[in-house]
């Protein structure tokens, strides 16, 4: 029974982490999404359901193709349209003629996802299953930690091409990892891994960027029509704060000492929205005034097309933008959405950042001369 | 004296159309003068278009027109960041959707010289709001106007009473639904109908903010109700019969007033005792889009009652509907023709066998 499931960029391979360690081995990895599977997804996609539903459902249809018969997906019960895509995805597969079965994961209460994994498990019990999820959010931790280094080093590497390569062998070296002590070991080696194998260019002050948005978008490369690699490719060091670690990564959420990003950006958001609405709306407002406290200079917004709660948070984030000095570039995606028109307003709006960073120096320098020139008149009384 | 009453503005939209009675006794009783937006008209819709985030749903676009349309006349905006509702089963899963409870907040931030926004947070489901916070709520509302706590008190169960009252006036029950489809009683407008024709059963279904809004829905009842069509809303169905088919869906429906939708499509794909079922989706609605899908999909698989899905949106025409509802209404009668034909020939051999 090859089990499959949707592609989420480097969460992907915690995918394929997670099922290994159920003792699933017999596994179709999907293939990253192409110009087919859009085509695919949309045409048989209700007109106006959100891009992610018509991705993910062209990814289905393309494993189905390749012999998958169990299909993996997320669950919830909450406000965002997610956790009905896959009864409508299933209609819709029944009707296109398929056989197949669907594993729903409710990922909002980790019980529920102890409980799923458990039935699709290789005959585990309670505490191998909870052994197999704890190993799959460490090395969750760690491909969000290679994703953040793919991000900085792209932009300031020397010989383009070497950090992609590290990155893969790095994302390689954390799924085939075994051992707890092992894993634990690779928070200090990967980042030396980076560090020794790229050479970097010291003389660029780069800009900073943060990307912000609904999670699907953020982390699939085939559908953001790769934003991040675009901007490192401007020479702009780039960070994601969106992870699904808020979901599973239990340890955290047990720890006292510790905290999620989320914590820390929903309670920021709270005077501008207080209670949530699903989707990312309230991070993407607490992280916009988070990365501006941390002084970066932009960030660029993503979701997809007709996301009810990113609207909502792309309503409130003019003036958010306005009230912190903090420039955001909201960019709505969907299947069609084509990357030179992409490109180019990415370029004007770094140009944009650049001429601003410029003049805040500037406005910097003007006030510590005035600050002396009334100091010197004080001293001379005139 | 009546010109020193404190003035609340509560627009008419959205939420608007399933809670009124409760929200203006409320506000009436502890002696603040409500001032409801005027219905939806051309200008109305223009102006909300044009100020309107571009992604929002038609309907949530509106909403905006309404908030223009009072902001100059009132002290108070009463936009409540409801999330779910209700005490009872059910309801501690359920939600709506999350532009409800974003609402308040964008109009705020994007309008900043709005007057001040009453807008009190309900969840039944994810924080477990229970009476105590409804009434704590109500009192810190009430305090704005009046220090009196019985009055307040007062007003609370006036208000709940008269939404008591309006949720049993519009929902029938099982046997009125019976009646209904047998002809013997009309629910809504009586079709215009030449003597001896019967009338075309049809059900409506959509959420109650495109119903209860003749703009919004282009006036579709009063062209079904001239063209001889006898109809029910999904608003009206008894919730029992909902509830039933919800426990047929393999996962649990969590939208809210999406339920009334589905489970009025499911109910009478079923029991087949209709002509039509007509389906008005708000063009870009989120929930929609999900129960849409599912209700086509449905009676794709028991095709013997035909439904038809009108997508709405701000360039919607009155021509192209029309045309549409002809035919539409067209190809009823034909195929009651057709089924009557195929049983009087039925019967006819039935007599000529004998």
């Amino acid at each position: 029974m090859p089990i499959t499931f949707p592609h989420f960029g480097s969460l992907t391979y915690v995918f394929e982490i997670l099922l290994r360690e159920l003792g699933q081995n017999d596994l179709i990895v999907p293939d990253k999404p192409s110009k087919r599977t859009a085509e695919l997804g949309t045409r048989y996609s209700p007109e106006f359901v959100c891009t992610p539903f018509k991705i993910t459902l062209g990814t289905f249809i393309e494993s189905l193709e390749r012999g998958a018969t169990v299909l993996g997906m997320g669950g919830c019960n909450a406000y965002c349209r997610f956790g009905y895509y896959w009864p409508v995805q299933k209609l819709i597969l029944e009707d296109l003629g398929y056989d197949f079965r669907f594993i729903p994961i409710d990922y909002e209460d980790p019980i529920a996802i102890l409980r799923t994994l458990k039935k699709e498990s290789d005959g585990y019990n309670y505490l191998k299953v909870f052994r197999a999820l704890q190993i799959t959010w460490v090395k969750n931790r760690f491909t969000d930690l290679v994703d953040k280094l793919l991000n900085k080093y792209r932009a300031i590497e020397s010989i383009k091409g070497t950090t992609d390569r590290v990155a893969k062998k790095a994302f390689r070296t954390i799924v085939e990892t075994k051992g707890m002590l092992n894993i634990r070991r690779l928070k200090k080696t990967l980042p030396k891994m980076f560090e020794k194998e790229i050479e970097i260019d010291k003389s660029l002050d780069p800009l900073k960027i943060a990307i912000i948005g609904e999670i699907y978008v953020v982390f699939e490369p085939a559908l953001n029509v790769d934003v991040h690699r675009r901007l490192n490719d401007l020479g702009v060091i780039v960070e994601t704060p969106a992870s699904l670690r808020r979901f599973i990564d239990i340890g955290y959420k047990l720890n006292p000492f510790l905290k999620l990003h989320r914590e820390v950006s929903v309670k920021i958001a709270q005077p501008y929205l207080e209670y949530r609405c699903g989707g990312e709306a309230q991070e993407s407002i607490g992280d916009t005034i988070y990365y501006k406290r941390k002084g970066w200079d932009g960030m660029v917004h993503l979701y997809p097309f007709t996301c009810m709660p990113e609207i909502i948070s792309r309503s409130i984030l003019p003036q958010i933008s306005k009230e912190y000095d903090m420039p955001v570039l909201s960019l709505v995606v969907d299947e069609q959405t084509g990357a030179a028109g992409f490109q180019t307003r990415l370029e004007a709006f770094i140009d944009l950042l650049y001429r601003k960073r410029e003049k805040d120096k500037e406005r910097k320098i003007t006030k510590k001369s005035t600050k002396q020139n009334v100091t010197i008149q004080s001293v001379y009384g005139g | 004296m009546a010109s020193q009453k404190i003035r609340v503005g509560i627009p008419r939209a959205l939420l608007y159309y399933k809670f009124f009675p409760m929200w203006t006794t409320f506000f009436e009783e502890i002696g603040a003068k409500v001032i409801v937006s005027p219905k939806t008209n051309k200008i109305l819709k223009d102006v909300a278009v044009s100020i309107a985030p571009d992604e929002d749903c038609y309907s949530t676009k509106l909403y905006f027109g309404h908030v223009m349309a009072l902001k100059d006349k009132v002290d108070y905006l009463f936009i409540p960041r409801f999330s779910s509702g209700g005490f009872g089963k059910g309801h501690e899963k359920n939600v709506s959707c999350p532009k409800f409870i974003g609402l308040a907040e964008v109009l705020r931030s994007v309008f900043p010289d709005l007057p001040e926004i009453i807008m009190p947070y309900f969840s039944t489901a994810k924080n477990n709001h229970g009476k105590m916070k409804f009434l704590k709520y109500c009192f810190s509302i009430g305090s704005k106007f009046t220090k009196n706590p019985f009055k307040i008190r007062t007003a609370i169960k006036k208000a709940l009473r008269n939404q008591k009252e309006h949720y049993q006036h519009i929902q029938i029950n099982v046997d009125e639904l019976k009646k209904w489809e047998r002809s013997e009683i009309v629910l809504n407008e009586t079709p215009n109908l030449e003597e001896g024709d019967a009338p075309l059963k049809v059900a409506i279904i959509g959420h109650s903010y495109v119903l209860n809004d003749p703009y919004q829905s282009i006036g579709i009842m009063n062209k079904l109700t001239i063209h001889g069509v006898d109809y029910i809303t999904s608003e009206q169905m008894p919730r029992q019969l909902i509830e039933r088919q919800m426990d047929y869906l393999e996962s649990n429906m969590y939208f809210e007033y999406e339920r009334e939708i589905i489970g009025t499509v499911m109910h009478f794909l079923e029991s087949k005792t209709i002509d039509r079922i007509l389906h008005l989706i708000i063009f870009s609605c989120g929930p929609d889009s999900i129960g849409g899908e599912l209700a086509s999909r449905f009676s794709r698989r028991k095709p013997e009652i035909p439904l038809l899905q009108l997508v709405i949106d701000e360039h919607t025409g009155t021509a192209g509907t029309n045309t549409r509802i002809e035919a539409f209404i067209d190809m009823l009668r034909r195929r009651k023709n057709i089924k009557e034909k195929e049983e009087k020939i039925k019967i006819r051999r039935k007599i000529e066998c004998l």
